[in-house]
């Protein structure tokens, strides 16, 4: 799943890979256009449901945190 | 470089408005003006606060329409007020103000495609191309002297929250270019004329009155999923449709390789004529 994860997250914001910080649309690595085509690849790839409630910055502050957030999203499955 | 405009006030959220928060911050030296940013749609995504707080541009957030409109009303200073990505109509009685100019980004080559979504719109209905218009405001909705426009095309792929994102670098880019006529009060803007394809575009409409038929060709499908996906930003409803006879709200939707096709719970696939295919994710209502 992580793997799975970071291939999005390199084809869409590849600095996100490399990012070791904790805001990163704060610090313009992803901005909310390519927040948009993340959480619409993801929800394709692990056939999930990410609600709106969950698009806010503190869910993409870094790599781990979308890693969390799928993990979450799946065991509530 | 001189203007007479004493403060210069900026509305919107989103991209564009970042982009040119940061150009009129930087610009500041240049003409002397105080800046200042209003927020008024509030976006879990915005980082306008933050790039106040860096650049020290005084933030102020009025969500409600009054209490803007009363703000802006007691501006004694000669400003300009740009409205960029921002739903706010200005009264009358502002707009007209001897010491108020305002301009606005509007997401469309006006005349055509004014009022809301415009994207969308301008996707639904099949245009190859579109752009936008940096005018003044005027009274009337979307009406005022164009002082730029810049255009793109349309691709046959292209979703509307990446429509949204080409028109705000473009709108970036116009108001660059446009800022210091405008400061200087030499910028020259021409009306709009007339176009036969105006019509008003309203916030309650949503393209195909957000329902669409299976049978419907599958390219006039796809054009109506692309003209309301704007990801998790709920500007639409999801759209509906008709599955077996039962009503269904479409999750996700995406244009497909044959040989990528799987097959799933509530999931549909519609084939276009060169075999590709528009996969369909749906919920039963």
């Amino acid at each position: 799943m992580e793997e799975k994860i970071l291939e999005i997250l390199e084809e869409y914001c590849e600095e996100a890979l490399d990012y070791t910080g904790d805001n990163m649309m704060e610090e313009g690595v992803i901005d909310s256009f390519t927040v948009i085509n993340v959480v619409s690849e993801l929800e394709d790839v692990f056939d999930i449901e990410i609600d709106a409630k969950y698009v806010v910055a503190e869910n993409f502050r870094n790599k781990e945190a979308v890693i969390e957030l799928v993990r979450r999203l799946l065991e509530d499955e | 470089m001189k203007t007479n405009f004493e403060r210069v006030v900026i509305i919107g959220y989103g991209k564009a408005t970042g982009e040119i928060l940061k150009y009129a911050a930087d610009r500041r030296p240049d003409y002397g003006y105080v800046l200042q940013f209003i927020e008024h749609e509030i976006h879990a995504l915005s980082v306008t606060k933050q790039i106040c707080e860096e650049r020290g541009i005084p933030f102020a957030s009025l969500p409600d329409k009054r209490e803007l409109g009363e703000y802006l009303g007691k501006i004694q200073e000669k400003t300009l007020i740009v409205s960029a990505s921002n739903n706010f109509l200005f009264p009358a009685a502002l707009v007209e103000r001897e010491n108020m100019t305002i301009i606005n980004f509007h997401n469309a080559l006006l005349p055509d495609y004014p009022g809301r979504n415009a994207p969308s719109w301008v996707i639904y209905q099949g245009e190859a191309r579109t752009g936008i218009t940096w005018h003044y405001v005027t009274a009337g909705v979307d009406e005022g002297n164009i002082i730029i426009q810049k255009s793109c095309g349309i691709g046959s792929d292209t979703k509307a929250y990446e429509l949204t994102e080409t028109l705000m670098d473009l709108a970036y880019d116009g108001f660059c270019e446009c800022f210091d006529g405008v400061l200087q009060e030499n910028a020259e803007a021409r009306p709009q004329g007339f176009s036969p394809k105006r019509r008003m575009y309203r916030s309650t409409e949503i393209p195909g009155d957000g329902f669409f038929d299976l049978n419907e060709p599958p390219e006039k499908l796809y054009r109506l999923l692309r003209s309301v996906d704007y990801g998790k930003i709920g500007i639409f409803p999801p759209l509906q449709m008709e599955v077996a006879g039962k009503r269904a709200e479409v999750l996700r939707y995406r244009k497909i390789a044959p040989e990528k096709r799987t097959e799933g719970a509530d999931m549909l696939y519609v084939p276009f004529a060169d075999g590709m295919l528009l996969k369909i994710k749906y919920r039963l209502l």
